[in-house]
């Protein structure tokens, strides 16, 4: 046997070491010494993610939605090493929605029309024609248009106000061109293995994966709820820690991947994703005493009463009120001795 | 140590059969005391409730102050009130069942099905199970009925036409905080009730509910139980006047308006003034569940202060469970002021003699140890027995005159009190316990003085400083607890942290400067400096001298490694290689003798274990410490001088990061701007020229590093990782640099023309105009800079704090939902209910606290 495996032996954990606890403490002991995210620049992914203590918290609240969402693409074959097909594909994912070409509307209530002025730079910067974009508004609103130089003329067929401004609204709206909920991708190159791969502000991967010639193996996103609705529990768990994991390597903390895995298994044991606060785990704990020292203490304590529950006594919160011994770590083991060998135990 | 065992507990609702039952009076006197300072019989302080002034005797049972429980008393309301706190339970109830037959909204099919789920329990029993592995089975299934049952009532609500008698249902309204109307017409109490107690049992255990601890009709009071005064204590004030407890004086309220309604029903007053009364009389009952129940204007004292009753009383951080219960108090205990004391061990703290001669350990007398307790016993000075448990629980003082008396008495099975002594073992710990070695267990070394005091050495896991810190110390009181102490929370088993496996207790600050001096390659000492610092270390060696009869550094710190030890890494100042116990190449650093990933502590510990390791960080502090008192280092405003050369590059450095600035706005207002991804064109702008800036003072570094001389006190302490970094020196003696804003942007409000001062035009985005700060603190800040500076060192201070508050919830709440998790015996990761987290802990088994020796052991086998 080799040497480390023998060592790996001793290394093990102890029964009954209480690891969230540890979990707890090692993630929330440095929280304080987190730096205020200044002005670092590690790349341009990392500039406008949210990062440091309001992403951690993020994180184990189970935030629907992060608050920057990021997409990593990554692409299939030759596109990764050649940027103009990278483009290509970047073109179909990258979201451009309407309200951004738009440079001004005017609706006019009387004729029932509505005249948008696009923007040429941003049509320009978008690959697009005013054509295009009058076409595509056609078809996926179902609305008579009609274009002239850089002004497309929608013709609403009705004098109703309320109409045409609803009509307006999803117009600007509408998403023209890419995969909505995308957001603005960009192709990158990462500098130390020079492969070119896509960065896009959103994280719709549902769509994203539609896209032909990306690597779908690779497909990433710091949205893990997208990710379990994508690829399922597992993935979100390991999705979790490595978000943490990034989020801490980030701020320079080194806290040991056990503890993060051990947060994210927590938060995912039950097959979806639950919070930290009381609204997740703490909330649904078994112990009426434990949710009531927590938070809410009269709702847990009156819910309690109404439908006779019982608090069996088993977690730590309960035995510390109530004085016993907590059930974990030396607690959890008892000593005993034969009745045969206590006699012979005798003073001399 | 557990005489009675708490197995389980049951929550339920007081009914009045047990109201009655546990009241031992039925008061009917809205007061508490008549003219002459006497408790009134039947009012809210009757003595038949217990009694709190010492000398009196409870009427009910005899006790006197101390031992007296207290007894529930009860009022009886002349007309139903509802629990106010449970109105929501309440109200889904009255939408779930038949107005009619009481039944609940669900087809027969649907109850069937219920049913059907909720039989487990019967079916188990059959199969005769033990009647533990049924408890087991309930203990989840109560979980699982509970949640179908709550679901259930949600659904239910919208069914409109009963299926079992076929009446038309209305539509209950409900408005906080007890009011239920039908249409226009307003439920009263009594009308609730009747309708609640015609729900059966068995459909309320369809909705979760088990009606032998809660008929729901209980929810409405007849009889409001009157806690006894123990829980309500007056307080009587120094001009002798009483202050009667906020509990009471609500229940004298209650008592008042439950007087004025029967009399007002007696005399047969209009409906509307007793229903205006029943009003009144509901409002005070439901303040006194809860003051700050939403809907109801708050109780108030005279004061004008808010009432505390009972839901107050149980809420929040300062609440009972929070503050209370969840947080225990503790004897045998010691705080005081912390100092450092370098000739102390690692693992000991020195005890004040005051301290040491008022804390005491059990010990107990057996028919082994005798003799050693009658010595004990015996003695008249430190260390002696301060008191004495005999084996009926008596506990005594001893004094001088009862000492020859109690040794005459004593016997195995005594329980000594014995003064703290050199060598036990008690835990020490400083205030916030943020992670597991905050508290550690230390040995006792009394010592003269009033400070505790610790080796610098076990300052890090603590966060300690000696600015005036003060820590606490405990005794462990039982044998459990003091092997505990001593077998997992010395200090020698926490050399490395659980959060990563890294070293946390190290030497630090001059204890590495000295160190690195000693390392340097031209370290020379002669035989009397070698002896002297030797000396101090307790080493009692010399190493082999060199020609010329000196002694090189590194041979002396050879000397506190253990023998054998080979070590070959890279440091951030090139090679380290220690061969057999001998350090051939390199200079120590932080990065092997410091906090960290520091491999040469990481290879002691695994290799030649916990004892040696704490061996060589107290030999090498003591020698460290020797070291550089001798050799001296001054850090003064000399090091920060700077010269011709410096300034040149500096203005230079600066000159050429506001041209790169000025091109790209250039290129920003000419629109030739590329934008970054999420951002917009002028976002783009900002953030390169962020980017600019802080790549402006990365160089500002390299230029010191170029220019200062490697003998500069400073530059070599920042260069050992001791104190100071190249970013501080950067403020010193280059600039400053760009003060962020709260936001982490760059400062740019102040003036509603969106510029910070008044002499910088509005829409100026150069660095200057927007909180760069071109001057150092050795020249001296300009006037601009000055203000930019102190706008940054405001947004700091203000975000520590914020930070601070942020992540201590954080922590709270991730302490909350993991406390529960443990090893099992298999490896696996569970909560105290038995649910499966992690199928093997971290994936491999292995334990945090090691995985950095993993790691070197790993790197080894290759």
């Amino acid at each position: 046997m080799a040497k480390s495996q023998q060592k790996a032996r001793d290394f093990t954990v102890q029964y009954s070491e209480p690891v969230g606890i540890l979990a707890a403490q090692s993630v929330g002991e440095p929280g304080t010494q987190m730096i205020l995210r200044s002005f670092h620049f590690a790349g341009i992914e990392s500039a406008i993610a949210t990062s440091g203590l309001p992403r951690i918290v993020e994180l184990v609240d189970a935030k629907k939605k992060p608050t920057t969402p990021l997409s990593t693409v990554y692409l299939e074959g030759a596109a990764s090493k050649d940027i103009e097909q990278a483009e290509k594909i970047a073109k179909k994912i990258n979201e451009v929605r309407m309200d951004s070409l738009i440079r001004r509307s005017v609706e006019n209530f009387s004729k029932g029309t509505i005249k948008i002025l696009l923007s040429k730079q941003e049509l320009e910067s978008e690959g697009l024609t005013p054509g295009q974009v009058s076409d595509k508004l056609a078809k996926l609103l179902k609305l008579d248009t009609s274009v002239e130089k850089n002004v497309i003329t929608v013709k609403v067929h009705t004098k109703n106000l309320k109409d045409i401004r609803l009509t307006m609204v999803k117009i600007s709206k509408a998403v023209i061109n890419g995969i909505e909920g995308a957001g603005k991708a960009v192709v990158q190159t990462n500098p130390k293995t020079g492969e070119i791969y896509i960065v896009s502000a959103g994280s719709n991967i549902e769509g994203i994966i539609t896209v032909s010639g990306i690597d779908k193996s690779r497909l990433y996103t710091n949205d893990v709820f997208a990710i379990n609705r994508l690829f399922g529990i597992e993935a979100a768990r390991n999705a979790l820690a490595r978000e943490l994991q990034a989020t801490l390597d980030e701020q320079k903390i080194s806290v040991d991947f056990r503890h993060l895995l051990l947060i994210a298994d927590a938060m995912t044991s039950t097959g979806t994703i639950k919070g930290v606060g009381r609204h997740g785990i703490s909330g649904e704990k078994n112990s009426v005493f434990a949710r009531a020292a927590y938070e809410e203490t009269v709702k847990h304590l009156i819910n309690a009463a109404s439908f006779g529950e019982t608090d069996h006594m088993r977690g730590v919160t309960e035995n510390i009120l109530v004085g016993k011994q907590i059930p974990i770590g030396t607690g959890s083991v008892k000593l005993a001795i034969k009745k045969e060998d206590m006699a012979k135990i005798k003073p001399k | 140590m557990q005489a009675e065992v708490i197995d389980n507990v049951k929550f339920g609702i007081v009914s009045p059969e047990v109201v009655k039952k546990l009241s031992v009076v039925k008061l009917n006197v809205p007061d508490t005391y008549n003219e002459d300072g006497y408790p009134i019989d039947g009012g809210l302080l009757d003595q038949r409730l217990g009694v709190i002034d010492p000398g009196l005797i409870c009427k009910t049972c005899g006790a006197r102050a101390k031992t007296c429980p207290g007894h529930f008393g009860h009022i009886e309301l002349v007309r139903p009130v509802i629990h106010s706190e449970f109105s929501k339970i309440v109200y889904m109830l009255l939408q779930s069942t038949c107005s009619a037959c009481h039944r609940i909204l669900l087809g027969n099919e649907d109850v069937q099905s219920l049913r059907e789920k909720s039989k487990g329990i019967v079916a188990l029993e059959a199969e005769e199970l033990s009647s533990e592995e049924i408890a087991e089975h309930k203990a989840g299934e109560t979980d699982q009925k509970k949640h179908a049952g709550r679901s259930l009532l949600k659904k239910v609500r919208s069914i409109k036409k009963c299926p079992h008698c076929s009446a038309i249902q209305n539509k209950i309204k409900f408005s906080s905080p007890t009011y239920f109307y039908i249409g226009d017409r307003k439920l009263k109490p009594d009308e609730i009730r009747d309708a609640l107690a015609g729900i059966s049992n068995d459909d309320l255990r369809i909705l979760g509910i088990d009606p032998d601890v809660s008929r729901p009709e209980w929810l409405v009071l007849d009889a409001l139980l009157v806690p006894p005064v123990n829980v309500r204590p007056s307080i009587t004030l120094e001009s002798g006047e009483r202050s009667e407890d906020d509990l009471t004086h609500k229940l004298v309220d209650i008592m008042r308006i439950n007087q004025r309604l029967a009399q007002n029903i007696n005399a047969g007053a209009p409906q509307i003034i007793i229903d205006d009364l029943w009003e009144l009389l509901q409002y005070h009952v439901t303040a006194y569940f809860n003051n700050e129940t939403s809907g109801i204007p708050p109780a108030r004292h005279r004061s004008g202060r808010a009432l505390k009753t009972i839901a107050q009383r149980l809420k929040g951080k300062e609440g009972r469970f929070r503050y209370n219960l969840s947080g225990k108090r503790v004897n045998y205990s010691a705080r005081t002021v912390i100092s450092v004391d370098p000739y102390l061990d690692i693992d000991e703290v020195g005890v004040p003699f005051e301290i040491a001669s008022k804390l005491t350990v059990p010990f107990y007398v057996t028919a082994w140890n005798l003799e050693k307790a009658r010595e004990l016993l015996a003695r008249t000075e430190y260390p002696t027995i301060l008191n004495l448990t005999s084996t009926d629980g008596k506990r005594k003082r001893i004094i001088d005159a009862n000492r020859e008396e109690l040794l005459k008495e004593l016997k195995a099975g005594d329980i000594l009190e014995r003064q703290l002594v050199n060598g036990d073992m008690v835990l020490f710990n400083r205030q916030p316990s943020l992670h597991r070695v905050s508290i550690m267990a230390h040995r006792v070394r009394v010592l003269p003085g009033k400070t505790f005091r610790i080796n610098f050495c076990v300052t890090p896991p603590y966060n300690a400083d000696f600015d005036g810190d003060e820590m606490n110390l405990h005794v462990p009181q039982t044998l459990e607890a003091q092997a505990e102490a001593k077998y997992l929370l010395e200090v020698k088993y926490q050399v490395f942290s659980p959060r990563d496996g890294e070293a946390i207790i190290t030497n630090n600050e001059d204890g590495i400067t000295g160190m690195y001096f000693l390392t340097q390659d031209d370290t020379r000492l002669t035989k009397e400096e070698a002896t002297y610092i030797l000396g101090i270390a307790g080493i009692y060696e010399l190493p082999a001298p060199t020609k010329d009869g000196t002694y090189k550094g590194k041979d002396i710190f050879s000397l506190l490694l253990p023998k054998g030890l080979s070590l070959d890494i890279k440091t951030s100042l090139g090679p380290l290689r220690i061969v057999d116990g001998k350090l051939i190449e390199g200079v120590i650093t932080k990065d092997t003798y410091g906090k960290g990933n520091n491999k040469l502590l990481l290879k002691i510990g695994m290799d030649y274990g916990e004892d040696a390791l704490k061996d060589f960080l107290f030999t090498s502090s003591k020698l460290s410490d020797a070291y550089v008192t001798f050799s001296g280092i001054t850090v003064g405003v000399k090091e920060y001088m700077t010269d011709n050369a410096i300034e040149k590059a500096r203005q230079e450095l600066l000159e050429a990061t506001f041209k790169q600035v000025d091109d790209k706005i250039q290129q920003y207002k000419a629109r030739k701007l590329e934008s970054l991804i999420g951002y917009t064109k002028r976002a783009s702008l900002e953030r390169m020229i962020i980017v600019d800036l802080n790549i402006a003072r990365e160089k500002a570094g390299e230029v010191l590093i170029k220019h200062v001389s490697s003998k500069n006190s400073a530059m070599q302490m920042a260069r050992a990782g001791s104190r100071g970094s190249i970013f501080q020196y950067e403020q010193m003696s280059m600039f400053l640099g760009q003060q962020a804003t709260l936001s982490g942007g760059r400062i740019k409000r102040g003036y509603y023309t969106k510029r910070v001062l008044p002499h910088i035009n509005p829409g100026d985005v150069r660095p200057s105009a927007r909180g760069f700060v071109r001057t150092n603190y050795y020249t001296g800040l300009s006037p601009i800079d000055i203000f930019m500076h102190a706008v940054g060192s405001r947004g700091s201070e203000v975000y520590k704090a914020l930070l601070t508050a942020r992540s201590g919830y954080l922590y709270r709440r991730l302490s909350n939902a993991l406390q529960d998790l443990y090893v099992e015996s298999d490896l696996s990761v569970r909560d105290t209910g038995n649910n499966l987290i992690q199928t093997i802990y971290g994936g491999d088994g292995i334990s945090s606290i090691n995985t950095q020796f993993m790691k070197l052991a790993a790197k080894a086998d290759k």
